[in-house]
């Protein structure tokens, strides 16, 4: 009898187990991410959004949970960004859809899914880069940066959406060769930020990386939409290129009411980080100066600002490493410790905490994802080859120790182009 | 020996063979919920690996749910203080009490119970929905049922043994808890003028977009920031009070600290916590009146007049409430958020916006019995 009773609690228990495991409940979700994988032309691979788990602690680690394949487009979804309101849109660098909103839903065990691509019409402007909201004249607006615009040598446009119906309200374009002698221009746009009534964009490189590269950035007044002023960025010429001001970040008091604003600019081809000081009473813009030489300093391609509560990032794609700096002392560079050593294109990440609330900072290692010429990729160019690490390398994010690492090309044959923390978790300022 | 224990062997293994396809026979049968959907933006849930969603247990849990048999009296259903069209509450102060009076608390809402905060009631006395679910049915003032008697009437039941059987294998105490709790986690609203405008659908008003901004602003004096301040407790999208822990729970400066209720406290026992109630979903808001865990204000106005001018100092006060202030120097005798007339009417314009009629409407909420009566 007694052996009958326990045959009966094994098989309750059994039955329990399968229960149990029949639903996957939602537990947590503050370590997955959003990842823009590109597919690589030689492994036979396409281009995808997918939902990835980046907790070191977690055995799923490195699993992608839900993927997307790309409709048919030559070149892939390149940043993504959340609105306001939670919607979750993309650029992209393909003409056929440069910009786009992406489905997210939730499935009944609570876990969360990539469900739709819908590609946003941008009336002609190509090669989405960044986007941001911001108001003019009391509404908000989504802006976006398209490096390309709508053609040409000297192309280049912001798009102005409105942030409800994703409709162009405007496009903001002023092509050098079509503006009067020493008027401001807008060219090959890419990172854009804001504060007040004063917007900037960065002129960076023609996209075919051949055309032509830029130097400057523009100032758009908010109020009436147009470009204002352009101030040169470019000092040194480490690849004797100009300079290409890639991201900007209009350092601003609501990062940290320390912050005397100022815009902040990195340049990709001259590895330097340069402030722009604003006297917001005046609304003028003082003399640009270099605040960090990666030429001194040994490294290059500074890209990406992000911060949190305390403190700002900046990664430089070589050696592959993000500087951390006191936020509030923007807009100079205060170190607030060592190097984060990540992988060769160290370019966008996240912050999150493992499930033993351990804090960590993921960082996506790729410039642009191409190629690689030992694989016979056509998309190979020398210089950018060696920025293509197709990591995400995870991080304690006090000590910077590397915990863990996802090499995409090794366990999926895809390149990663952009890592975006899933809602709810992730960066404080980026633009 | 040996010979003699293999008859009984076999007997035993008939047995268990027999146990086994019986109660395979009569094991759930349950399906996944037909057409989930939830918005992405209301954030991670989590549902307990004991007591999925199925398309079983939400109808048992429904029909529970409006059905008096889960009373003593057979006379009081979960649906006779929570209803429907009300966002599932009951117009009342208090609800009346089987005793004579009144319950200590206003019937809550139920809505978007899986995001949120982890506990229930206004107090926090539930750590989960299925115990939540049963605590009024055996409570005496409220349905005053003893459960093995439920039980017992529940089999009795040809409709019930039924579902039970598909939903959960048996009938039991703690499996009405689950298919309670099941509906209950269902009662999903996301189809508010509010949930269109996120979704892109839908422009709000002027009103209804300057007082979706205060909503979402802590004022700031400094930057000439002016806000309600409604989302240091009220969450963007679920505009529920938060998950983590205790944080949906606050003392909203509805009493001085000589008359201060236990709230959380009579739960965890920390005084740091007298006076903290449940921070409420705004979902519905407009029809759920009155307002507070008793019922003291009859209108949304009066809501604003609370918040705008009549903060009562006590030692646990929300230090987020106690600062808001969207004039220039501290007032001497007025703790509040001393907004303008027009302010507040576009804060109660946006809370409108919240109202979603596909939830108070939608059939599959509805009583079951009415269709069979």
């Amino acid at each position: 009898m007694e052996n009958y009773s326990a045959l009966i609690s094994v098989v309750l228990a059994a039955a329990l187990a399968v229960s149990a495991g029949a639903t996957q409940a939602q537990e947590r979700e503050e370590s997955q991410a959003m990842v823009l994988l590109r597919g690589l032309p030689t492994l036979g691979t396409k281009h995808s959004i997918a939902i990835v788990e980046l907790d070191p602690e977690s055995e799923q680690f490195g699993e992608i949970l839900s993927e997307l394949e790309q409709p048919d487009t030559v070149h892939p979804l390149h940043h993504l960004y959340y609105g306001p309101t939670g919607r979750l849109y993309s650029t992209g660098l393909d003409p056929a859809c440069s910009l786009a909103e992406i489905g997210l839903a939730r499935d009944d065990s609570g876990a969360p899914s990539v469900t739709g691509i819908s590609c946003i019409d941008t009336q002609g402007q190509m090669v989405g880069e960044d986007i941001m909201w911001a108001n003019s004249n009391g509404t908000e607006y989504m802006f976006v940066t398209f490096m390309a615009g709508t053609g040409g040598d000297d192309g280049g446009s912001v798009g102005v959406f409105d942030a409800q119906t994703n409709e162009v309200v405007k496009v903001i374009e002023a092509r050098k060769s079509e503006v009067a002698e020493g008027a401001p221009f807008i060219m090959y746009p890419h990172g854009i930020s804001a504060f007040e009534d004063r917007m900037v964009v960065s002129s960076t490189i023609h996209p075919d990386l051949a055309t032509g590269v830029g130097n400057t950035v523009t100032i758009i007044d908010l109020n009436t939409l147009e470009p204002i002023q352009n101030i040169t960025v470019e000092n040194e010429k480490p690849l004797d290129f100009p300079s290409s001001p890639v991201e900007v970040l209009f350092a601003r008091p609501s990062m940290h009411p320390d912050i005397e604003p100022a815009i902040m600019v990195n340049t990709m081809l001259g590895f330097e980080t340069w402030t722009i000081p604003y006297n917001a009473e005046t609304k003028t813009f003082g003399t640009a100066e270099v605040v960090y030489s990666g030429a001194k300093n040994g490294t290059a391609v500074p890209l990406e600002f992000y911060g949190n509560e305390d403190e700002m990032f900046i990664s430089h794609g070589l050696p592959g490493v993000v500087k951390r700096y006191d936020l509030a002392k923007l807009p100079e560079l205060v170190s607030t410790g060592p190097d984060i050593v990540a992988d060769p294109g160290a370019h966008h990440m996240i912050f999150y905490t493992s499930a033993s609330g351990r804090d960590l900072i993921a960082v996506q290692n790729n410039l642009l994802n191409l190629g690689n010429a030992a694989d016979e990729d056509p998309t190979d160019i020398d210089f950018i080859a060696s920025l293509n690490a197709h990591t995400i390398s995870v991080h304690d994010l006090e000590t910077g120790e590397r915990l863990a690492t996802l090499n995409f090309r090794e366990r999926y044959n895809k390149g990663v182009d952009n890592v975006e923390a899933l809602f709810g978790s992730g960066f404080v300022h980026h633009h | 020996m040996f010979r003699a224990l293999i008859p009984l062997a076999l007997a035993a293994a008939l047995s268990l063979a027999g146990w086994i396809g019986w109660g395979a026979l009569r094991s759930p049968n349950a399906t996944p919920i037909v057409g989930f959907s939830a918005p992405f933006v209301f954030g991670r849930f989590a549902v307990p690996t004991d007591n999925p969603l199925t398309e079983e247990a939400f109808l048992l849990g429904r029909r529970l749910f409006y059905d008096p048999i889960l009373s003593g009296a057979n006379q009081t259903a979960c649906a006779t203080c929570h209803f429907q069209r009300l966002a599932f509450t009951d117009g009342q102060a208090r609800s009346p009490s089987l005793s004579g009076g009144e319950l200590p608390f206003s019937a809550m809402s139920l809505t978007n119970l899986m995001w949120g905060q982890e506990r229930f009631f206004w107090n926090g006395r539930a750590e989960t929905l299925e115990q939540q679910a049963v605590m009024p049915i055996v409570h005496p003032d409220e349905m005053a049922q003893a459960m093995d008697e439920l039980i017992e009437e529940l089999r009795g039941s040809r409709t019930y043994r039924k579902m039970f059987r598909a939903s959960y294998g048996e009938i039991s105490a703690d499996n009405v808890g689950k298919a309670l709790a099941t509906f209950m986690r269902l009662l999903i609203s996301a189809d508010s003028k509010y949930d269109s405008y996120l979704r892109g659908d839908t422009r709000l008003t002027a009103e209804e977009e300057y007082g979706r901004k205060l909503f979402m602003a802590h004022p700031d004096t400094k930057v000439s920031l002016r806000g309600g301040n409604c989302i240091d407790c009220h969450s963007q999208f679920l505009t529920s009070g938060f998950r983590g822990e205790l944080d949906g729970f606050s003392n909203n400066g509805l009493d001085p600290e000589e008359t201060l209720p236990d709230g959380l406290m009579e739960v965890t026992g920390n005084p740091a916590h007298r006076g903290f109630f449940k921070v409420p979903t705004l979902r519905n808001i407009a029809v759920t009146a009155p307002y507070m865990h008793d019922g003291r204000f009859q209108t949304l106005e009066e809501v604003m007049q609370h918040y705008n001018n009549g903060i009562a100092v006590s030692d646990t006060l929300s230090p987020l409430i106690l600062e808001a202030d969207n004039a220039y120097g501290r007032a001497e005798d007025i703790v509040g958020l001393r907004l303008s007339e027009n302010e507040m009417d576009a804060i109660i314009a946006f809370l409108h916006t919240l109202t979603d009629e596909t939830f108070l409407t939608n059939q599959r909420f509805a009583d079951p019995f009415k269709g069979e009566r």
